[in-house]
């Protein structure tokens, strides 16, 4: 554990690096990226201001539930966006060898190549939005609230990764699987909004197929209700464990169906 | 010390016609078709050897390597390097290889080279003082220093396939796998590439397995070829073997007037041959008689022939190490139709 954790800040540090190699290039990134926030964070109010009440929320609650749903989605975009490129390139070009023939977890080698910095944005906008908010959402706060809410984030975050890992696998055996990894991805959206807005079937999805509910909405309804902590923070761990065994499962299955390309 | 075993490798191909209708065809009724890459391969390799994997393009090297550095997964079959299996164990196994892909590379594109070493370092958990030493040894061998602080992306090819190896070579492992390592490279840097390989064969008593279309990489680094054609064993054994066997042959071509006394058995009478030293071809008068020129001196042969017949147009050809591949290649695939 103490090697890897070596490994992944020598591997990050390497990525890190890289992007200061550039600078012309970096140095424009950072500024067109803070301009982004700016714009998005503007946007978010202008939607807001036009939604007094949602689904029985007021817009402080609706905010919190927003500003929370970023931080896994933040956490996960930071560690694990490599996993992307083995679904859009990696594979396909053969590039995946490289990973096969050094003595650690292709996986964890895959994920630790990259750290993307563009997610402090997410982070910074969630966090943003929860300080704002938090004072008139009537938040629920017990000394056992306020530690589930530090435990259930990674655990949203790994169900991000989850479906990540396993929609990139996919790329094992059709080659390019990034539109996979978009659409399904693209689901996180849900997860910004309370899933009583939606029908039926869409709940269902969220909740249970594809669970980004998981990552926004439900840790947050016992936050802001106290309500029902067993299914709110309890299912979330829940459900990222097993789906995160579901996607290794897969990777694993992958990387022997794994074809390399032709040299 | 390797050994591969029965080794096979499958492929699912779906069938597509030519052109966008045949493309949108495929994409909603495809055909499959299996396609055996490799088809049944087995050798075993010694260590300290080097041994030259040859064959033509799409026998199915490459499938072999990457199955022999636990990229692929073979269908059935198995390789072993020291008894670890890629499949079993993939960590422990690629500790004990170095792989080279000469259209590829390992190195960190953005960065400064050295920055490369000090991440294989930690990945491969090299001790400090043995980091410093297996620099000094890489250094030495493939003069590294010059460009040691450059970014990868500014190198040469000659110099990026150099660095490619040392980064291979950085945990001492026991295989090196090198996949076409002088692809694109000039003479000179052939040159320097290939002493650094017997360098590194010599001081360490590292296998080598090597992929190659370069003639002159065989004839100076191989101990040994294994040849295959699709996916199939064609050749294993020794150069020097390879060398006697077609190697003391040459070629008489001529065309002659008169073809009547030309014969195999003629000449073997005429000149005490055995059937194995000589074998005669005529194709309309055109003649191309192969012999052994250990047992019959090519000055005494023309001789002979120049007495049986009149001729025009002679002449008299070393069967070089290519011309034996190219026969191999080419026996190859006369057997699989």
């Amino acid at each position: 554990m103490r090697r890897a954790f070596k490994i992944y800040r020598i591997l990050v540090a390497q990525n890190l690096k890289r992007l200061m190699e550039y600078k012309a290039d970096f140095l424009t990134g950072a500024v067109s990226f803070l301009i982004d926030q700016a714009i998005g964070i503007a946007f978010i109010f202008i939607i807001f201001s036009q939604i007094p009440q949602l689904a029985g929320f007021t817009f402080e609650q609706i905010v919190f539930i927003y500003g929370f749903s970023q931080i896994p989605k933040g956490l996960d975009h930071l560690l694990t966006d490599n996993l992307w490129c083995v679904g859009y390139f990696i594979v396909r070009k053969g590039d995946f060898d490289k990973y096969l023939t050094r003595p650690i977890n292709p996986l964890f080698h895959v994920i630790a190549e990259t750290f993307q910095v563009d997610a402090v944005g997410e982070l910074v906008v969630g966090i943003c939005l929860m300080i704002y908010s938090a004072p008139s959402a009537g938040l629920y706060i017990t000394p056992l609230s306020v530690i589930l809410f530090v435990l259930v984030i990674p655990f949203s975050a790994l169900i991000y990764t989850a479906i990540k890992i396993a929609t990139a696998a996919v790329a094992f055996w059709i080659k390019s699987s990034g539109f996979i990894i978009q659409m399904v991805y693209g689901m996180n959206e849900f997860a910004k909004y309370p899933t009583t807005i939606y029908s039926n079937f869409i709940k269902l999805i969220v909740t249970f197929i594809i669970p980004f509910a998981f990552t926004g909405y439900y840790p947050c309804l016992y936050f802001l209700t106290g309500e029902n902590p067993v299914f709110n923070i309890g299912c979330t761990v829940f459900i990222s464990i097993i789906f995160l065994g579901i996607s290794l499962a897969i990777w694993h299955k992958g990387l022997s169906a794994y074809e390399s390309a032709g040299s | 010390m390797i050994s591969v075993n029965n080794l096979r490798k499958e492929f699912k191909k779906v069938i597509k016609d030519p052109g966008l209708k045949g493309a949108i065809k495929a994409l909603f009724r495809p055909r499959h078709e299996i396609i055996a890459a490799v088809d049944g391969i087995s050798f075993e390799v010694d260590k300290g050897e080097v041994l030259g994997f040859i064959g033509p393009n799409g026998a199915g090297k490459s499938t072999v390597i990457k199955m022999l550095t636990g990229i692929l997964t073979p269908t059935s079959g198995s390789c072993t390097i020291n008894g670890k299996n890629p499949t079993v164990d993939r960590k422990k196994y690629v500790k004990e290889i170095g792989v080279v892909f000469g259209q590829r590379t390992q190195l960190w594109w953005d960065l400064p080279l050295v920055e490369t070493y000090t991440v294989l370092k930690e990945i491969y958990e090299i001790e400090e003082d043995r980091f410093r030493e297996r620099m000094a040894f890489l250094n030495d061998v493939l003069e590294l220093e010059d460009f040691i602080r450059s970014p990868v992306r500014t190198l040469s090819l000659g110099q990026r396939m150099r660095a490619d190896i040392a980064a291979s070579m950085l945990h001492s492992p026991k295989v090196l796998f090198l996949d076409e390592p002088t692809i694109g490279l000039d003479v000179v840097v052939k040159d320097n590439i290939r002493r650094a390989i017997t360098k590194i064969n010599k001081e360490e008593q590292t296998t080598v397995i090597l992929t190659t279309h370069d003639i002159s990489d065989i004839e100076l680094l191989c101990d040994r070829i294994v040849m295959i054609d699709h996916g199939k064993n064609v050749y294993d054994g020794s150069l020097r073997e390879l060398k006697r066997n077609y190697g003391q042959m040459r070629e008489l071509t001529f065309e002659a007037d008169s073809a009547s006394r030309l014969t195999a058995e003629s000449f073997c009478k005429g000149l005490k041959l055995s059937d194995d030293d000589i074998s005669i071809k005529n194709d309309k008068n055109v003649f191309t008689i192969r012999f052994n020129s250990d047992s019959m001196p090519v000055g005494d042969m023309l001789n002979y022939t120049l007495s049986l017949t009149r001729v025009k147009d002679i002449a008299v050809k070393d069967a070089d190490i290519e011309e034996i591949i190219r026969r191999l290649y080419k026996e190859g695939a006369d057997k699989s139709e």
